[in-house]
């Protein structure tokens, strides 16, 4: 569970985001704009009444969790992957829906268009030879079949850019999307089960009961299958990592952002751990992460056990916004020390909000052995 | 010294000058005005047409809507991330004075970059911001220009009430729209913008979309996905470039504003020749005064340098006046223009008229131009001066008189050459109109041959019945032709376009009165309530059951009308269930009317009015291949009606044929034939009890007959307009001319009064004079005014219009016509005489 913070940003879009694109994208349509709106107005003005809220551990079923759960306000499907031909050329993707409801309950009309859903996708590729890194933003109103989720037999997708499963199982799972320069063309297979987060995957995110959301994971996922850049087209196969959650409740104020790892060690262990920072610099003690062992069996982690710094900052020639590029984390109880590097400085996400996530390389030692691995990080909040 | 012997002349002779400027003043207001509230108009409908369609390259659409499904398919299949879903329709509000307004729905999310009229509704000062959550999720929810919502007082939060086809919806206002631009305002004044899932809801549209504009990029892959694109469209759907569909709407109109623009240059025409006719009358009184200036050695060059450049005042002034004159004729005019082009062809808001500074530069360039080109004779005529101081001015009339024959001639020529241009089978209305205006230059070079020829015969046959008066005033005329003659063609050139336009204009109202006697067959008919802008209303179909149902009631036809998009631009289709008594109502201009009906009943033909066939060529026994929701279908033509209803046509088909070809059980109006001896007021009442609260127009025949002949005359107000305004012209310039001729003879006439000439005689000899000046520029008049009215009515408007036209020639106009010229003469004999006469003749005598 990453994307605290995205909880903020997704309450922003909500109320925003109409507001946004009806405001003129510029012709062009792509890049982000200074909205007008400030984080905080926005917050303030949420009313999340009618909403169902994350208070407790619940029973999760599947294949029915992998599909909608709509009297929550947000929920989304995550995918993040570092895939190489056999050649070696290393690509990372990003390909992720957001559901976001606009009223709590939708009402029977007369149109196939009207809904209370609408969804966002984001979609980005890191080609590391070039040292490219692509982003796409879309958006689309639940109805009509325009975008939607489905859990049996399972499908997320937002126009012509999906995730769906095969017949009645849901893995493996099949990763399409594309736009004007990139395309993946990817197959999912889960190496390992479903990894519930927090308690029993009820995560919390603040001191006050409710504000919380269900998040689960699939932390290894083998991938195969072709990405496409310009008009040239690679076989390619890595591994992938899946996150779901679903929340109603807001950010907390002092909460700034977050810096969320997800790592994929070369000793078949991953490790998924979120820093939240606090508006005073200070890490929030909800920070928490889990390591998951080659078998599948989870360790909590929580801020005590994992530390964690940067070493240099990368200035983002589009945003001006300096983000840490190198860290170090070491979890002590594990015996992991591990350099992390992104395999590209610049990974920003040119979107309604900006932030940062790259595919990052990662080399190490356990217990005195070296080690190393893939992953992805994410890092959003900063100025 | 040669300016300040000019300005003294110009101050001295205010008349002339004042006259002169007058010309090209009213000339130049008149052509300006038209061409403002041409440009205004038109430009009012491009903006309200590229606001609302965005950047749009192209536009599906198909006839009765496009199934939403292409859309689907669209962006779930072929990933055409550059298209846009539009559903349109209209509302009426309830209070508000029945204001129409446009409903727009949109999917803000499908392709924001199309909507950049869109603004938010950012400013938070203004009360309540936009709530895009309720915009999205909750039904009859919409957003509304501010400047639009102050006006009508609603504020955010606000609910209106408003009718949509037929039925009531209260629609909440759940936010304000800024304006990025000038654009923006104008295209999204009184647009409510809604949800697409509202739209689709209010407007009964569920399942369809109205269409999807595309952006396609001009090379080969967006050349490419148009191809994909068009094999995904179901039957009756099709691709259109939005240019084609601009082009379309600008060419309707164009007949229409080029009709206008010539109107107006005959106005800048009547008003060059007042300024011909004063500037000879400015050299040839200055004969001596040249010759003089000659003998001391001012070259030609100087001379004509000289009267250029009072001509050039002239025009300066006068233009200026008349810009501004035009100006403020425009803002008058705006709303006739207006109001015709929503009549005869489509819906379009004007709020101002623009002063496009090209327009204005426009009118600067003609007025200079025609004052310049009407000063080049009277040029020609002072360099032409012998440098002798002596020279008289009879010698000047002497030569005048003999180049009679040769403008006669050449006159003669421009008349058939003209002609010979009509008679050229083409469209090109341009080439009319400058036969119609050669016409009637040739006609002015004739004119003094004309005058001469008449008044020597009125003196050889009237010999002496006639009195001194008589000869005087006819010799005067004859006398100085040079001037004379100027002025009569100028006044009949004047009163002839009046006639033309005038006859044209009775000839249509009076085709349209009988044709509306012959069509309308039914006794009663029933439509929705007429709320302005309101397109397409339909009917309940229960409702029209009830009605049917009356005893009285004998039998019904019904109508509905609806537009279809085709490559050739749109075409407005009318589906009817008629008997063959209603059938007869089409009176057929080809075909037979029994066969016809047949054709049309039985085996799915259509008929065709005239416009329809002119504009695209077609005739009986051809077929027309029209856009259906079973893919395009081709249709025998088995008739050509006339109607005067619109000037685009409209193509008839039998109700089952539509049916079944484009799914459309609409009901947009009935025509109710009653039993015989039935009470069509008793009828009517029973209607309007049926009807309940349902806003209905039920109107008997005659009332129905009568409005379409308000409509009628509405739409032609503005040719009204402008024919009242050429009379006008042509009026000031017959007093002006004529008034100045008499003021500069006054050495003469004192002459006259020292020699004997009581006052009462010289009101007499001066009002004969002037009337029978006035009387030849009337009864001269006639004959051109009736050529220019059948050119207008055989030519013009059947390549404007495509209409035929019965020619009506009202004689009481033609008297008029006459009457007015001689009202005017005699009008301007009034002050001269009066002065004259007061005058004494020794003072008028003495030396300058």
């Amino acid at each position: 569970m990453q994307h605290l913070l995205k909880w903020g940003m997704l309450i922003l879009f909500a109320l925003a985001l109409v507001a946004l694109s009806v405001y003129l994208s510029n012709p062009s349509g792509t890049t982000s704009r200074q909205t007008g709106i400030k984080l905080s107005d926005v917050l303030g003005d949420i009313n999340i009444e009618g909403y169902t809220r994350a208070f407790e551990p619940r029973e999760f079923s599947f294949p029915a969790d992998h599909g909608l759960h709509p009297g929550y306000k947000h929920e989304w499907w995550y995918f993040t992957g570092n895939l190489a031909t056999p050649q070696g050329r290393h690509f990372g993707f990003q390909l992720t829906f957001f559901r976001i409801a606009l009223a709590p309950h939708s009402k029977a009309r007369d149109s196939a268009w009207a809904t209370n859903q609408i969804y966002m996708a984001h979609f980005t590729l890191t080609d590391v030879e070039n040292k490219k890194f692509y982003n796409v933003e879309r958006f689309s109103r639940a109805g009509l079949g325009l975008a939607d989720a489905t859990a049996q037999p399972f499908k997320v997708w937002l126009e012509d850019w999906s995730a769906a499963g095969q017949g009645a199982q849901t893995f493996p799972l099949h990763l399409r999307a594309a736009n004007n320069d990139i395309a993946i063309d990817l197959h999912l297979d889960a190496l390992k089960p479903v990894v519930l987060q927090g308690d029993k995957g009820l995560s919390q995110k603040s001191g006050e009961p409710g504000n919380a959301s269900y998040y689960y994971s699939l932390t290894r996922l083998g991938t195969t299958g072709t990405v496409r850049v310009g008009e040239k087209t690679f076989p390619v196969s890595g591994l992938s990592w899946m996150d779901r959650e679903w929340s109603t409740s807001a950010l907390s104020k002092e909460q700034a952002g977050w810096d969320w790892f997800s790592l994929q060690l070369s000793d078949g262990r991953d490790v998924m751990f979120y820093r939240l920072r606090r508006k005073d610099g200070q890490p929030d003690p909800h920070s928490a992460g889990a390591l998951v062992a080659p078998d599948g069996t989870k360790k909590s982690l929580s801020l005590q056990g994992v530390q964690i710094a940067s070493a240099g900052e990368w200035r983002s020639p589009h945003s001006g916004i300096r983000y840490p590029v190198r860290w170090r984390l070491r979890i002590p109880s594990e015996k992991l020390d591990l350099q992390i590097t992104p395999y590209l400085a610049d990974q920003e996400l040119n979107v309604s909000v900006r932030y940062w996530e790259g595919a990052v390389r990662i080399e190490g030692t356990t217990d005195g052995k070296p080690i190393k691995g893939d992953g992805y990080v994410e890092m959003t909040g900063y100025n | 010294m040669l300016r300040r012997a000019s300005l003294r002349y110009l101050l001295r002779h205010p008349w002339q000058f004042g006259l002169s400027i007058l010309g090209v003043a009213l000339g130049v207001a008149v052509v300006v005005a038209i061409d403002l509230a041409n440009a205004s108009a038109q430009r009012a409908f491009t903006l309200s047409a590229e606001s609302l369609s965005g950047p749009s390259t192209h536009q599906i659409s198909a006839a009765g809507g496009l199934p939403e499904s292409v859309y689907q398919a669209l962006r779930l299949q072929l990933a055409a991330r550059t298209s846009t879903p539009i559903i349109e329709g209209r509302a009426a509000a309830i209070n508000l004075q029945g204001r129409s307004f446009q409903i727009l729905g949109i999917d803000p999310l499908a392709n924001p970059g199309a909507y950049p009229y869109l603004a938010q509704a950012q400013d938070r000062r203004a009360e309540g911001d936009t709530d895009f959550a309720a915009f999205f999720t909750r039904p009859n929810t919409g957003l509304l220009l501010q400047a639009t919502a102050e006006r009508l007082g609603l504020r955010a939060g606000d609910a209106m009430a408003v009718r949509i086809e037929g039925k009531l919806h209260t629609i909440t206002i759940v936010g304000l729209l800024q304006p990025r631009d000038e654009l923006s305002r104008q295209g999204l004044d009184n647009v409510i913008v809604t949800d697409i899932a509202t739209a689709q809801e209010l407007l009964n549209m569920a399942g369809r979309l109205s269409r999807i504009d595309l952006v396609i990029p001009v090379d080969q892959a967006g050349a490419a996905l148009l191809e994909r694109i068009k094999a995904v469209l179901p039957a009756g759907a099709q691709v259109l470039s939005a240019n084609t569909r601009a082009q379309a709407l600008e060419q309707m109109t164009q007949a229409f504003r080029l009709n206008l623009t010539a109107l107006s240059l005959l106005a800048l025409l009547i008003g060059m020749f007042l300024i011909y006719n004063s500037m000879t009358f400015s050299v040839i009184q200055r004969h001596s005064l040249i010759g003089m200036l000659r003998a001391i050695g001012v070259t030609r060059r100087e001379i004509a340098r000289l009267i250029l450049s009072e001509a050039l005042v002239v025009a300066l002034i006068g233009t200026g006046i008349g810009i501004v004159l035009g100006i403020l004729l425009g803002q008058s005019l705006l709303h006739l223009v207006a109001r015709t082009i929503n009549d005869l062809y489509f819906t379009v808001t004007v709020r101002e008229l623009i002063l496009s500074p090209y327009s204005l530069t426009k009118g600067m360039l003609l007025g200079i131009g025609a004052t310049l080109v009407a000063a080049l004779w009277p040029v020609r005529e002072a360099v032409t001066v012998v440098p002798h101081n002596l020279l008289s001015r009879s010698a000047g009339e002497q030569r005048f008189t003999r180049r009679i024959p040769r403008a006669a001639l050449s006159g003669a020529a421009l008349i058939m050459l003209s002609a010979a241009l009509l008679l050229i089978p083409t469209n090109n209305l341009l080439l009319s109109f400058a036969a119609l205006f050669g016409i009637m230059a040739g006609f002015a070079l004739l004119v003094p041959a004309v005058v001469w020829v008449l008044i020597h015969l009125l003196q050889r046959l009237s010999g002496n019945t006639l009195g001194w008066l008589g000869k005087m005033s006819s010799r005067a005329i004859t006398a100085s032709l040079s001037r004379n003659g100027v002025a009569i063609a100028a006044l009949a050139i004047a009163i002839s376009a009046t006639v033309g336009v005038g006859i044209m204009i009775e000839s249509l109202r009076n085709t349209v009165v009988q044709w509306l006697e012959q069509s309308l067959r039914a006794d009663i008919y029933v439509s929705p309530a007429d709320t302005e802008g309101v397109q397409q209303p339909t009917l309940d179909p229960a409702l029209v059951g009830r009605m049917a149902s009356l005893s009285d009631v004998k039998m019904m036809s019904i109508g509905s009308r609806t537009t279809i998009d085709t490559p050739q631009g749109s075409t407005a289709l009318f589906a009817v269930q008629v008997p063959y008594q209603g059938f007869q109502g089409f009176q057929l201009k080809e075909g037979e009317t029994q066969t016809a009906w047949r054709l049309f009943a039985q085996q799915a033909a259509v008929i065709i009015s005239e416009p329809y066939a002119y504009h695209h060529n077609l005739h009986v026994g051809d077929t027309l291949t029209l856009p259906t929701a079973r893919g395009p279908h081709t249709f025998p033509i088995a008739g050509v009606f006339y109607d005067y209803g619109s000037s685009q046509g409209i193509v008839i088909v039998q109700r089952s044929t539509y049916q079944q070809f484009w799914d459309d059980e609409k009901i947009g109006s009935l025509g109710i034939y009653l039993q015989p001896g039935s009470d069509i007021n008793k009828v009517i009442d029973q209607l309007h009890q049926l009807a309940g609260s349902e806003p209905l127009q039920i109107r008997s025949n005659r009332m129905l007959r009568e409005a379409s002949i308000t409509i009628f005359d509405r739409t032609f107000a503005i040719t009204q307009v402008l024919r009242a305004l050429t009379i006008f012209i042509a009026f000031v310039g017959i007093l002006g001319s004529l008034m100045a001729l008499q003021l500069e003879r006054a050495k003469e006439l004192a002459v006259l009064r020292a020699i004997g000439l009581t006052p009462r005689q010289l009101w007499g000899l001066v009002g004969a004079e002037t009337g029978l000046m006035g009387l030849i520029a009337g009864v001269l008049a006639l004959p051109l005014g009736l050529a220019l009215a059948l050119i207008l009515i055989l030519v013009v408007n059947r390549r404007s219009f495509g209409w035929t036209m019965q020619i009506t020639i009202d004689p009481a106009m033609l008297i008029n016509a006459i009457a007015f010229a001689l009202i005017a003469a005699l009008l301007a004999g009034i002050y001269p005489s009066f002065k004259m006469a007061r005058t004494s003749p020794a003072l008028a005598l003495r030396e300058e």
